[in-house]
């Protein structure tokens, strides 16, 4: 399954062809973790506590990544079609009056 | 901050769920403009959703209430999930902890259109204890991790977010183990495994882990990303005599800084302490008389603060100093063996 044709992250298995076999804890392995990239920069480099959710935000039909962090701003790092891990420059996600979206904080 | 696009309203459009250090889940509401500016969402009976404590605005502090349920004592709500827990069409609410890792359900007896939450909080059972990551909770997502066509649970844990020489946080899996409307989950079960901080390499998230899970590479199974902290120190090189020297003499004026910096400080605080005594502390008075004082050394404030940065900048030139970065990363699932 392609990245790009993921179309909620948080329902990924749904639109899964071959849903993943349930599967021992002892079995499931990760490579060694490596930094993501927005552009030519690190992603959530300088925010604090940077949380990525998986949206296509920008409607294109690509998943992008939305970073939250304690603050409250949201920005998001465009997904590039056709090229799955790949995102473009992060920029901050606006709200409908052209503001920075900011949930509030203490 | 967690964040979840959801269709919270039902009326079409995305909107967008997440909860913050202020102790109550917020929506910013998608229509065909754009999202909306964050609201909090509200309880059947208008009173703000929260676990137990929150952040007061006016008075500038956690405080407590007892208007949720069972011993969820000082426990604020830092993330918020949309989650149709009993299947009755309508999206009742997941609401997390950071103080005891705890997850507690909202159930919402109205519909999309109009909810109406109970405004009371019943804990998330996961291996027949109520769900807790003690290093403190990020926030869960729900993804169908294993497969079985329901909703797992996956959550990151905080772990020491300072110290070079403590634990970071983890990343837990629960399986739902029950039925559509019914849902019962596992036991947490490690995805990612806290890890000690430091080292001489920026290797891995360490503290403070928000994961999500998608199907990153496109190779058909599930991989995570994570936001962290990075905590380590690199090594540093051998040094000559001169440098050492610079070293040496580096230090001495940091100290000497340091010093100088502490004992205005110390001024500062005393004479606030003079300027607000008698005031009520949680007065605005106080706040005021109070921010008053400092606002009036802002400028000395920084004229003693730049120099020690440059001295530390230059110290760091020689003597790596301990850091402390954020990033996002990618934890690969590997196929299976």
């Amino acid at each position: 399954m392609n990245l790009t044709k993921l179309i909620a992250p948080s329902l990924a298995c749904a639109v899964f062809g071959s849903p993943v076999a349930a599967q021992a804890l002892a079995q499931i392995k990760f490579a060694a973790p490596k930094r993501v990239h927005a552009g030519d920069k690190l992603l959530g480099a300088g925010r604090y506590y940077p949380s990525p959710v998986f949206h296509d935000v920008n409607g294109d039909g690509t998943l992008d990544i939305v970073v939250g962090d304690l603050l409250g701003k949201v920005t998001f790092a465009p997904g590039v079609a056709g090229k799955p891990g790949v995102f473009g420059k992060e920029e901050p996600l606006l709200d409908r009056d052209g503001k920075q979206l900011k949930f509030h904080n203490w | 901050m967690g964040s979840q696009f959801v269709d919270f309203n039902a009326d079409g459009h995305v909107d967008y769920l997440s909860a913050t250090f202020d102790g109550s889940p917020h929506i910013s509401y998608g229509s065909k403009e754009g999202f909306s500016e964050p609201v909090r969402l509200k309880d059947a009976n208008g009173k703000r959703i929260l676990i137990s404590s929150f952040w007061n605005y006016e008075d500038r502090e956690h405080q407590t209430t007892d208007r949720s349920i069972g011993k969820a004592v000082q426990e604020r709500c830092i993330s918020a999930l949309a989650f149709d827990w009993d299947a009755d069409g309508d999206y009742d609410l997941l609401l997390g902890s950071y103080e005891n890792g705890h997850l507690y359900r909202q159930m919402n007896e109205g519909s999309n259109a109009e909810p109406k939450f109970t405004g009371k909080c019943i804990p998330v059972m996961a291996g027949g204890q109520p769900f807790a990551l003690a290093h403190k909770m990020t926030a869960p997502r729900l993804v169908d991790w294993d497969g079985d066509g329901d909703l797992d649970l996956i959550a990151g844990s905080f772990g020491d977010s300072y110290s070079q020489n403590g634990t970071g946080g983890g990343v837990y899996l629960a399986r739902n183990q029950g039925e559509v409307g019914k849902p019962v989950f596992g036991a947490l079960e490690p995805l990612i495994e806290p890890h000690s901080n430091g080292g001489t390499e920026c290797s891995r998230p360490n503290a403070g882990l928000y994961a999500d899970v998608v199907d990153y590479d496109g190779d058909g199974d599930l991989d995570l990303i994570v936001g962290a902290y990075s905590m380590w120190t690199p090594k540093g090189k051998k040094l000559n005599d001169a440098e050492k020297a610079t070293v040496a003499k580096l230090r001495k004026e940091l100290a000497k800084a340091q010093q100088k910096s502490s004992a205005f400080l110390r001024k500062i605080s005393d004479e606030a302490k003079q300027a607000t005594a008698g005031l009520d502390p949680k007065s605005k008075e106080w706040r005021t008389t109070y921010s008053a004082v400092y606002s009036k050394y802002n400028d000395e404030r920084v004229k003693l603060l730049k120099p020690m940065q440059a001295i530390q900048k230059e110290l760091g030139k020689l003597i790596p100093q301990p850091k402390r970065e954020p990033f996002v990363w990618l934890y690969e699932r590997l196929s299976q063996n």
